[in-house]
């Protein structure tokens, strides 16, 4: 295998900038610092005593056998078995508290990440790929719950036991130590040797089997479509070589150990016997006592077993660091819209929405294209709107600005003379219903997400809704009514039936203005209907700005307003634009055209 | 335990491997045993002030110690490479099994489930098998090594300090045991606190919407409290049984240093076999703690074997006859029998009694209310369920007595909501065409209306689409899913097509272009379309009503408007337009 400089250097720094992680963790960590502190106390006793029985076997030897004292011998097998006893007891306290204090921070990062990831702005989610946000939050996580699980009890207790078998064989007799010490310079060779080989192996096997999962995954999800059209063998064949991969990924790091472990067996044989020679020379020339050579040979064990550890946990560290790495990153990541210092809460309101000079691009690029231009418009309390026109006029732009998803880059947006910008966010929102072209449905039973907006809602209050938009008659069609689970862990809803719910929760939280942007989905005749009905239902008495794509929808509403390249180009009625033979009598035509056809 | 054998079966084509381990194994073990008894003959070579015998044990361990590093690089290489086989073999069964299976059964498992045990049990068997069992030979046969060796230096005391260990065995045992199932359950909550990230960041707009930002957190909060109060749960069993297990040798040492000390004072017994014993005691500390834990994991692998087994030991019940012919030629004839079909564990049937005949060549449209029964006919078309009554015949055989490959690559359907691989939009569109050709691939992207957005995606037809590449919108997705059905076979289609309501995502001139181009392809070849609208209506010379899972009226669009009062209602209530736009409130995405 041939690796360049460049490379190992690459590979070295992967582990690099400790200080900004260290700072990230101890914030973490701060409210259980008596615990942390308890935790290390636990384990410098579980270390020192785990460290005794090699210079107490010195003693037995030296003291009772060498001098024939039996007192002596009883005293030390006492001490010898306290030292156990304290051993089993820091270890057991050492164990309760690294994994109490490790998933106690890990639920704080959690809520943390979650915290702040409601707190960023819409904005930030049209700019990143869901799974990966998702990912911050779960693959990340887990790699350093594994690092707490696996690691943490271990990675310090070995560097403590390693530190402290130093010092005793340093101790016990420093010329032997120092004889001892010539293997460290090939161990920590050997050690470096195997991190640069082995940092990438391991993250290829982990990408392998995450490959093959993946793969495994989408086949289930497909199944259906395999079995149409017969092409069961194509994946079973790529299967079989996703699995070549990743044994031969595999194979790599059994190479890998295969070099390092026997080797280091070999060398913690080396230095027993250099420890034999020159010790036992030493001991026969009167220069040394048998029991030094016997507790430095006793002690070797404790000398290689934490350094085998600690490059065992190596990967489990670096993967653990590398996620948190990306999880800060994640947590620096400011949001756009915040409530302003002074942000009073919204009154009741009436629901007169007005848009005063307003223009909206996306992101802060001054040239790129504007989104809304000039819009200029009041919509009196109580009115529906039909926002119409083609896709990239502006229609979902106009309908995110007035439930301030984004901010206006010129002019404002305001709610019953409120600038939206002075409000607090939840204010605002609690007194808008908006209802999203694809119903989005937690899982959970249907009763709960009609009761989405408004928790507090009677179930009378739930069924009345569900009644009004026409979503009664195929809830109690369910199995168990209004308890039926739905989403992933329970039933599939048709798009027409989870258009119906979002009408119902959107009803129940009783907005005083609706955004809605109409679902395009065919259903069939029967549900077509029902969606049409609730929806009138459901827009009567508030203000509600649609986006429409159904032809009952902009008849019934009070006004047309027709956008292209994100201007109001014509506003009226549905006559008043006919009359006016403009664009609106285009696109109409049209659409009669299609009807027909 | 029958279990466990069969599941030694999957090691018997490395049988050579097996034992070549074993034979390794064995042989670094006696270098490893060897090391202290030289060590302890070393110390008393020290005692007794003889240089050229303390030399020669010295050259003796180094001699060990280099049998040993040979013994143990071939071993980690041949147990690794068979480990890995085995894995290979155990997933590749495990999937090709997963592929015969009938389309029931997974409408019966959960996906979670079917991955859980091809996953972690898949794991957990391949550890046991692969590493498992060398593991716990290795240990048994150091702690029996170590054993005779004491006891031939001095077999009282070899009892005494031998006497923990079965009972670190079995604590070690009873720990693996008992800290499995409330790590898996940890694994559990863990996996629903994961669902509930999903949901919150894919319905963040909706949570943003309604202001439910603080109930969802307290939510999450308790989701997150769910696995701490188990992860804790973990680690108490961990605090428990850890300290007993590392204490316990302690006490065999201290015995050591006690009885055996009296000995060496008393004259009995030699320094050097002193620290012999006290070197073997040490070295027996890893392999008690090795062969608990490994009983504990094949234990568990033994059950992860059986639920493996529940899945391989599944009859497929949807397979081709043993002498089966390919479909015979024709130009698609359908005719059903009598055809009727109850699904597993229900006892309402989805299909009661139709009796349809479709010439070849000829276009039907399925029409009628959510459940009737249109979607699970045409299922029937292809196997992908057989019929509990009554018989489904193409062009004269039989539906079950044909080669069921070859019947599914005569007949393509297109889902309402189509699933797409993740791979490029070229491979998605050949999929069941392997052999076609970028200019196959064109053509049927065109017949689908697909050929100019396709050419408007970053990278053409070589864009990643899917759960991992760029998310298309459901109207892109059919119309690819149209493109890839008029491929199926082969350069020249299948003779069946099927539209399952295919063009109910895209918006109105795009439907009007794809209906166009659909003509064309439809001429010559069976087409059945399930169909709620008028104008997808208008493309069949023939509709067939559905409801309740029998055919209600059969006919053409005026003799059903005359005869039937279901099929009026329909046609009434409606012709929506469409303005399909791609802009939406990107709630959902």
């Amino acid at each position: 295998m041939r690796v360049d400089i460049a490379e190992i250097r690459r590979r070295l720094q992967a582990t690099g900038d400790r200080g900004r992680k260290l700072r990230g963790l101890a914030e973490i960590l701060a409210p259980y610092r008596w615990r942390v502190l308890a935790m290390f106390v636990a384990l410098v006793a579980a270390t020192g005593a785990a460290l005794a029985p090699a210079p107490l076997a010195k003693e037995a030897i030296n003291r009772g056998i060498d001098h024939h004292d039996t007192t002596a011998l009883y005293v030390i097998v006492a001490i010898f078995l306290v030292s156990a006893i304290v051993y089993a007891a820091a270890t057991y306290s050492q164990t309760y508290l690294v994994g109490w204090v490790g998933q106690r921070a890990l639920q704080d990062l959690r809520m943390k990440l979650f915290a702040h990831l409601q707190s960023l702005s819409i904005g930030f989610y049209s700019r990143n790929i869901a799974g990966v946000v998702i990912s911050r939050m779960t693959n990340d996580v887990e790699a350093l719950d594994q690092l707490v699980e696996d690691g943490l009890a271990t990675l310090i207790q070995s560097s403590l036991m390693l530190i402290g078998v130093i010092v005793i064989l340093m101790v016990m007799d420093l010329h032997l130590a120092l004889l001892t010490f010539i293997a460290l310079p090939f161990l920590f060779a050997g050690a470096l040797a195997f991190r640069i080989a082995s940092a990438d192996a391991y993250r290829v096997t982990r990408e392998k089997i995450a490959a093959i999962t993946g793969y495994l995954g989408e086949t289930l999800s497909g199944i259906r479509v395999v079995r149409q059209f017969g092409q069961e063998q194509p994946h079973i064949d790529r299967f079989a070589q996703l699995n070549d991969e990743n044994r031969d990924a595999n194979m790599k790091t059994v190479h890998l150990n295969a070099a390092y472990f026997p080797a280091v067996e070999l060398l913690s044989a080396l230095v027993t016997v250099e420890i034999l020679v020159v010790g036992g020379i030493a001991a026969i020339d009167g220069h040394a006592s048998t029991g030094v050579v016997f507790a430095f040979i006793a002690a070797l064990n404790n000398f290689f077993d934490p350094l085998q550890q600690l490059s065992q946990l190596y990967t489990t560290y670096q993967s653990g660091m590398a996620a948190l790495d990306k999880i800060f990153g994640l947590l620096d990541e400011e949001p756009e819209i915040v409530d302003s210092p002074g942000a009073v809460a919204l009154p009741q309101i009436a629901g007169r929405v007005e848009f005063r000079d307003v223009s909206f691009r996306y992101g802060a690029d001054p040239d790129s294209a504007w989104a809304l231009r000039d819009i200029d418009l009041v919509v009196p309390a109580g009115q529906t709107i039909a926002l119409v026109g083609e896709t990239g006029a502006g229609k979902s732009t106009f309908a995110k600005l007035a439930a301030r998803f984004y901010d206006p880059t010129e002019g404002a947006v305001l709610v019953d003379g409120h600038d939206l910008r002075d409000v607090t966010g939840e204010s605002l929102r609690s007194q808008m219903g908006i209802v999203p072209q694809e119903g989005f449905l937690f899982s959970g039973t249907v009763r709960e997400n009609i009761a989405f907006g408004a928790p507090e809602a009677t179930d009378e209050q739930i069924r009345d809704a569900a009644r009004a938009v026409g979503a009664a008659e195929f809830i109690a069609a369910l199995e168990q009514g209004y308890d039926t689970q739905i989403g992933e862990r329970g039933i599939q809803l048709s798009a027409g039936q989870r258009q119906l719910l979002a009408f119902a929760r959107a009803l129940v939280a009783d907005p005083r203005i609706l955004v809605l942007d109409e679902a395009t989905a065919n259903v069939d005749v029967r549900t077509e209907a029902l969606i049409e009905q609730g929806l009138r239902r459901l827009v009567a008495g508030r203000t509600a700005i649609v986006i429409a794509h159904r032809l009952s929808t902009i008849r019934h509403a009070g006004r047309i307003l027709v956008m292209e390249h994100g201007r109001i180009v014509e506003q009226g009625t549905h006559e008043e634009l006919l009359e006016a033979e403009g664009r609106y009598w285009e696109l109409y035509s049209d659409w009669a055209e299609q009807a027909a056809a | 335990m029958a279990t466990f054998w069969r599941l030694t079966g999957f090691l018997k084509p490395y049988r050579r491997g097996v034992i070549w381990s074993f034979v390794l194994a064995g042989g670094a073990l006696i270098g490893t045993v060897l090391i202290p008894f030289l060590t302890g003959q070393a110390i008393n070579a020290i005692r007794g002030h003889h240089h050229r015998t303390l030399l020669m044990f010295a050259g003796a361990i180094l001699v060990a110690g280099a049998a040993r590093l040979v013994f143990s690089v071939l071993r980690r290489l041949v147990a690794g490479r068979v480990s890995l086989a085995v894995e290979v073999d155990l997933r590749e069964t495990l999937y090709g099994q997963l592929q015969q299976l009938e389309l029931g059964f997974f409408d019966r498992q959960q996906t979670g489930q079917l991955m859980s045990r091809a996953t972690v049990d898949l794991q957990s068997v391949r550890f046991f098998l692969g590493y498992g069992l060398i593991f716990i030979a290795q240990s048994i046969v150091t702690i029996l090594l170590a054993a005779i060796a004491m006891f031939i230096l001095q077999p009282s005391l070899a009892a005494i300090s031998l006497a923990p260990v079965p009972f670190v065995v079995l604590i070690a045992y009873r720990y693996g045991h008992r800290s499995r199932p409330a790590m898996q359950e940890a694994q559990q909550r863990i996996a629903e606190l994961t669902a509930d990230t999903e949901e919150n960041v894919s319905g963040v707009r909706v949570v943003k919407a309604f202001a439910q930002e603080r109930r969802q957190r307290e939510r999450f909060r308790h989701s997150v409290q769910r696995v701490f109060d188990q992860q804790l749960v973990a680690t108490r069993i961990q605090a428990f049984y850890n300290p007993l297990i590392s204490f316990l040798p302690n006490l065999g040492l201290a015995a050591i240093l006690l009885f055996g000390g009296r000995e060496v004072i008393d004259g009995h017994l030699s320094v050097g076999a002193f620290a012999a014993f006290y070197a073997y005691l040490l070295m027996l500390i890893s392999p008690m703690q090795t062969l608990g834990y490994m009983l504990g994991a094949g234990q568990r692998a033994t059950a992860s074997g059986a639920r493996i087994f529940e899945v391989l030991d599944r009859e497929p019940r949807i397979v081709s006859p043993p002498d089966a012919a390919p479909l015979p030629d024709g130009p698609g004839h359908i005719e059903l029998h009598d055809a009727g079909l109850t699904f597993e564990g229900s006892s309402r049937p989805v299909l009661d009694g139709v009796d349809l005949e479709i010439e070849g060549g000829q276009t039907v449209a399925l029409v009628g209310a959510m459940g009737s029964g249109k979607s699970v006919l045409v299922s029937l078309l292809p196997r992908l369920y057989d019929v509990t009554t009554g018989s489904v015949t193409i062009d004269g055989a039989d539906v079950r007595s044909v080669d069921v490959n070859e019947l599914r690559r005569q007949i393509a359907i297109v889902d309402d909501n189509p699933f797409l691989f993740s791979a490029t939009v070229h491979d998605n569109i050949s999929y069941a065409y392997a052999g076609a050709t970028r200019e196959d691939v064109q053509r049927a992207a065109r017949a689908a209306q697909a050929d100019a957005f396709i050419e408007r995606l970053p990278d053409g037809y070589d864009t990643r689409v899917g759960e991992r590449g760029l998310t298309l919108s459901g109207g892109q997705r059919q119309r690819i899913a149209i493109a890839r059905a008029l491929l199926a076979g082969g350069p020249s289609g299948p003779r069946i097509l099927v539209l399952d309501d295919a063009t109910s995502s895209v918006d109105a001139s795009t439907e009007r272009e794809i209906k166009t181009a659909l003509e064309r392809v439809m001429a010559g070849r069976t087409t059945i379309v399930i169909a709620h609208r008028l104008s997808t209506i208008a493309l069949a010379d023939r509709i067939v009503l559905l409801e309740h899972g029998r055919v209600a009226a059969d006919g053409s669009h005026e003799q059903l408007l005359e005869s039937s009062e279901l099929y009026r209602e329909i046609v009434r209530s409606g012709t929506p337009a469409h303005l399909r736009t791609d802009e939406t409130l990107e709630v959902s995405s």
